[in-house]
């Protein structure tokens, strides 16, 4: 469910907003001012929410389609599905033969991939600004025609199951703790099956299941399309009519219950994993709904807590103790928190040397998170967690590619019906008190509702469940 | 059952649009000609100890990258193995009287972390910071690299956590592909030492990590890039104040590798891998040399870009693979063509096949002039992304430099990639990736691997073996 084809770290930086720069309406000059992206935002007749937003700082154009469907919903017997479908949509449309999209896209100068990430899938192009209608075209057409048959079901499935090899199976740490911490965490099978999908599973899709999960979910009315950069906005309006306007309105989405109960009590497993040379640790907590203060309050816990090495998690486990090298992970480990639409993990996860107990460890941490859910955080501490993600949210708006901006604007439009709102981003971390904080913590870095996910070296029979 | 009301709304809804609305689509855009685009106007000037300062004001959010290139690495380090990445990861831990813990804090206040990372010819320090906080960040970096700590106290955590680090590294099929091509394939030389052994790193001290950040670091070596929206009157003041005082150290070092052309083959085995890890080498044209952009749109065309003939076959046609690739790595004066991929282990003989066909036929064929032309035009359209933002221009503009490429490199590059036609990417194939004198290394199982292997004439005829441990 990574990228189409980049390489696995990669993608994560792609969409966790890797560096860049370049746009206009968008940032101000002083601090305080705050981010303000330029946006218009309309819904066509067949149920398409449309986002523009212009910018000719560089003369490109960056077009997202956003479909309403990620891979925690997908039939239960064929896990990874939402991710093969993904790579289906790369194998051409009815005027545009298998291979040419790509094709195309490169021949124009651009590039182009897609993702399937928890409750959306993307296609994402940038490419020169002269070259914006041919992509608008060619996305409008497989949006209404794509082709799917067997023959593209069995490339696809070939190169899916490479791309689990390679990223999953052999690789010591394969899927940990991105898959391994959701299955352990959740109780609701939407949240807790593997993403990425069994091999045999894989296998046994068909057609048949292909063609349903189209009509079922990617259709203009379960869709969002954002087009940014060098753009004219009357002309891009009149493309978009023309190619995306005529594709019938599929039936209502109706999405299954995805909610996970309140977890009372700690839920741990063991991971023997027979590649990896180290133990490693990781740990799951439940977050706060998004977008209520609280899961501001927990965005800033992230800053506080793991990112960055000004963070206690960093200061305690790798200056103070030496027991990692390095400690990754934060809300949504395949993306960010503002990207998902859902139940969510907090993850923390380092390697570690043998002669480290799970003890030592586990009191190391407990150290840290107890302190935050005691003791309020200090004015400056908490000044510092909001320049980190103010830092991060111009980011997005600074960057060559738009791809981070886009996907913003494509999150809240697509969950929150307002893309605009991502201009409120910054107000709703600046209304976090101490004391919201602190009663943040108490109730969600509890102890009972954590997940503890082990990885020890060895052979053994990998994946045993607790 | 989820599945089943799928399919059975497959059924009634499926085939009927297709065919209708398919006719009435309108026909294909033509996207014309590209917008030019323009790269900002720079600024340089060079402190009397020798370190060159290149300002650019770029982007538009308040954010500024800063930037300190300095040309020591891997390089530097003689027969002292990863002893530049432990340099590197010293550096964090304390600096002009600031301990690691104030100089994290600093940088998070700024709105980011302190970044440095170790190559093989150089060490790069980087923050990405609020543009209000440009005059400290200045002076952060300037702390760092000019006046570390290097405090005893720390070493032995730092040193663990990179063994920690190699130890993961060589539990990975990548990781030892790329590091028995490069002992194989630059031999002695510091570029064919990736991985230390356990009792070499475990040997070094903290008198080691010293030696060498005096012995290399300098400013005469060094190279600062500053690009965002800044006052730049208030930044080079910040500069001169915070780096006046540096030493100016010793000239860069110039040690050029001498590769050893194959024939050869070397094979590593992984019990029970699903996967064979492949990597493919030839000699490149060093940077900036003649044959150097020819070599890079051939590599677009046979296996560099999404679209090439190489990812199109063994990926899209026949599924043996999810990630193959090809690129130029690039030192000063020297560069190597290195193809990779992962591909099915029962699949590896036969993917191998396909790749050496579709080397041939580039070299016996000239590719088809759209083919050709789009190539040029899809590096033309990475220019413009790659440059698009502050850090990704100081990153080409730090390359230009780190390879000695002449001033106006940025003003030429795209006319000369667009002049590159179909004869000269056939060309380019045919002297550049002559298949008797390549390196090969097979990361995989070897049980199951090596018969496909024999059975291709282009590797049993280049004497396997077995590398040794990494």
């Amino acid at each position: 469910m990574r990228m189409r084809w980049f390489a696995a770290v990669l993608a994560i930086g792609l969409l966790a907003g890797a560096p860049a720069t370049a746009q206009t309406p968008a940032a101000p000059a002083e601090a305080a001012a705050g981010l303000r992206i330029e946006t218009q935002y309309y819904t066509l007749p067949n149920g398409l929410r449309v986002v523009l937003s212009r910018d000719a700082n560089v003369p490109t154009a960056t077009v997202a389609v956003y479909y309403g469907i990620g891979f925690r919903i997908e039939p239960r017997d064929r896990t990874g599905f939402a991710h093969l479908f993904e790579h289906l949509m790369f194998m051409g449309s009815a005027n545009v033969p298998r291979g040419q999209f790509d094709r195309l896209m490169y021949n124009a100068g651009g590039i182009n991939n897609g993702s399937t990430r928890f409750d959306f899938t993307n296609y994402y192009e940038v490419v020169p600004a002269n070259a914006l209608e041919l992509v608008l075209w060619m996305e409008g057409d497989r949006m209404a025609r794509p082709v799917i048959d067997q023959e593209v079901l069995t490339s696809q499935q070939g190169v899916v199951a490479n791309e689990v090899r390679v990223n999953v199976l052999n690789q010591p740490y394969g899927g940990w703790p991105w898959i391994d911490l959701p299955m352990l965490a959740n109780q609701n099978w939407y949240n807790s099956h593997n993403f990425y999908g069994e091999l045999a599973d894989l296998e046994a899709a068909t057609v048949e299941d292909a063609i349903g999960f189209f009509n079922s979910y990617y259709r203009p009315n379960n869709a969002v399309l954002v087009v940014a950069g060098d753009i004219d906005y009357a002309e891009t309006r009149a493309m978009i009519d023309r190619f995306f306007g005529p594709i019938p309105r599929g039936e209502p989405v109706a999405l299954p219950d995805i909610r996970e109960p309140r977890q009372t009590q700690e839920r741990s497993r063991v991971r023997r994993d027979p590649l990896a040379p180290r133990p490693a640790y990781s740990v799951g907590y439940h977050i706060p709904d998004r977008g209520t203060p609280e899961w501001y309050a927990m965005g800033l816990i992230d800053q506080i807590l793991l990112q960055g090495e000004d963070s206690r998690l960093h200061r305690k486990l790798v200056q103070e103790t030496g027991i990692a090298g390095s400690v990754f992970g934060g809300i949504n480990m395949l993306g960010n928190m503002f990207n998902y639409n859902g139940p969510m993990l907090w993850s923390v996860a380092f390697v570690h040397d043998p002669d480290q107990s799970r003890e030592t460890i586990q009191r190391a941490m407990d150290e840290v998170i107890e302190d935050l859910r005691t003791r309020p955080v200090s004015a400056e501490e908490l000044t510092r967690a909001r320049t980190k993600i103010r830092s991060f949210l111009y980011d997005q708006v600074n960057s060559g590619t738009r791809f981070g901006l886009v996907d913003l604007l494509a999150s809240y439009a697509l969950f929150d019906n307002d893309p605009a709102a991502v201009n409120a981003i910054e107000a709703g971390f600046a209304a976090v008190t101490p004391e919201l904080i602190q009663r943040t913590a108490r109730e969600y870095l509890r102890p009972t509702n954590r997940s503890v996910l082990l990885v020890e070296p060895g052979a053994a029979q990998q994946g045993a469940q607790q | 059952m989820i599945r089943r009301t799928i399919a059975a709304l497959a059924a009634l809804l499926l085939v009927a649009p297709v065919t209708l609305s398919a006719q009435s689509y309108p026909p294909q855009p033509d996207p014309g000609a590209t917008r030019a685009f323009r790269l900002p106007q720079t600024q340089s000037f060079t402190l009397p100890n020798g370190l060159e300062v290149t300002l650019v004001p770029y982007g538009v959010a308040p954010k500024t990258v800063i930037s300190l290139q300095i040309d020591a690495g891997n390089l530097n380090e003689g027969n002292q193995v990863a002893l530049a990445d432990l340099a590197g990861e010293m550096l964090r831990e304390g600096a002009a009287g600031r301990s690691s813990e104030q100089i994290a804090v600093a940088a998070a206040g700024m709105g980011d972390q302190l970044a440095i990372n170790v190559g093989q010819d150089a060490t790069t320090l980087q923050l990405n910071i609020l543009s209000e906080h440009v005059a400290d960040a200045v002076q952060l970096i300037a702390d760092v690299a000019t006046r570390p700590d290097l405090p005893a106290g720390e070493f032995d955590r730092v040193r663990q956590n990179l063994a920690r680090s190699i130890a993961v590294a060589r539990s990975q099929p990548q990781p030892v592909a790329e590091a028995v091509l490069a002992r194989a394939y630059y031999g002695d030389h510091p570029y064919g030492r990736v991985l230390p052994a356990e009792e070499q790193l475990a040997a070094y001290t903290i008198d080691d990590v010293r030696r060498f950040h005096r012995d290399n670091f300098g400013a005469r070596r060094a190279r600062l890039y500053v690009a965002g929206r800044f006052d730049a009157a208030a930044v080079r003041g910040a500069i001169e104040q915070a780096f006046s005082g540096w030493a100016a150290g010793a000239e860069p070092l110039r040690l050029p590798p001498a590769p050893r052309t194959g024939p050869q083959v070397l094979l590593v085995d992984r019990p029970g891998a699903p996967q064979s890890t492949l990597r493919i080498a030839f000699p490149a044209p060093a940077p900036g040399t003649e044959g150097d952009v020819d070599m890079q749109v051939m590599n677009a065309l046979l296996a560099g870009a999404f679209t090439s003939r190489i990812t199109q076959n063994i990926r899209e046609d026949k599924g043996y693979t999810y990630s193959p690739g090809a690129s130029v790595s690039r030192h000063p004066g020297e560069a190597r063509w290195t193809f990779q991929a992962d591909v099915t282990t029962a699949d590896t003989g036969a993917a191998l096949r396909e790749v050496f066909a579709e080397i041939r036929r580039l070299q016996t064929e000239a590719p088809p002039v759209e083919e050709a032309r789009g190539m040029g035009t899809w590096l033309a359209g990475g220019f413009i992304l790659a440059n698009a933002s502050p850090a990704g221009l100081i990153q080409s503009l730090a390359s230009r430099d780190l390879y000695g490429l002449p001033a106006n490199w940025l003003d030429t590059y795209v006319p000369a990639v667009l002049a590159v036609d179909a004869a000269r990417i056939s060309a380019a194939a045919t002297r550049r990736l002559p298949l008797d004198r390549m390196t090969i290394v097979v990361v995989g199982d070897l049980g199951a691997v090596r018969p496909q292997l024999e059975a291709l004439p282009e590797l049993r005829d280049a004497g396997m073996r077995v590398a040794d441990p990494i």
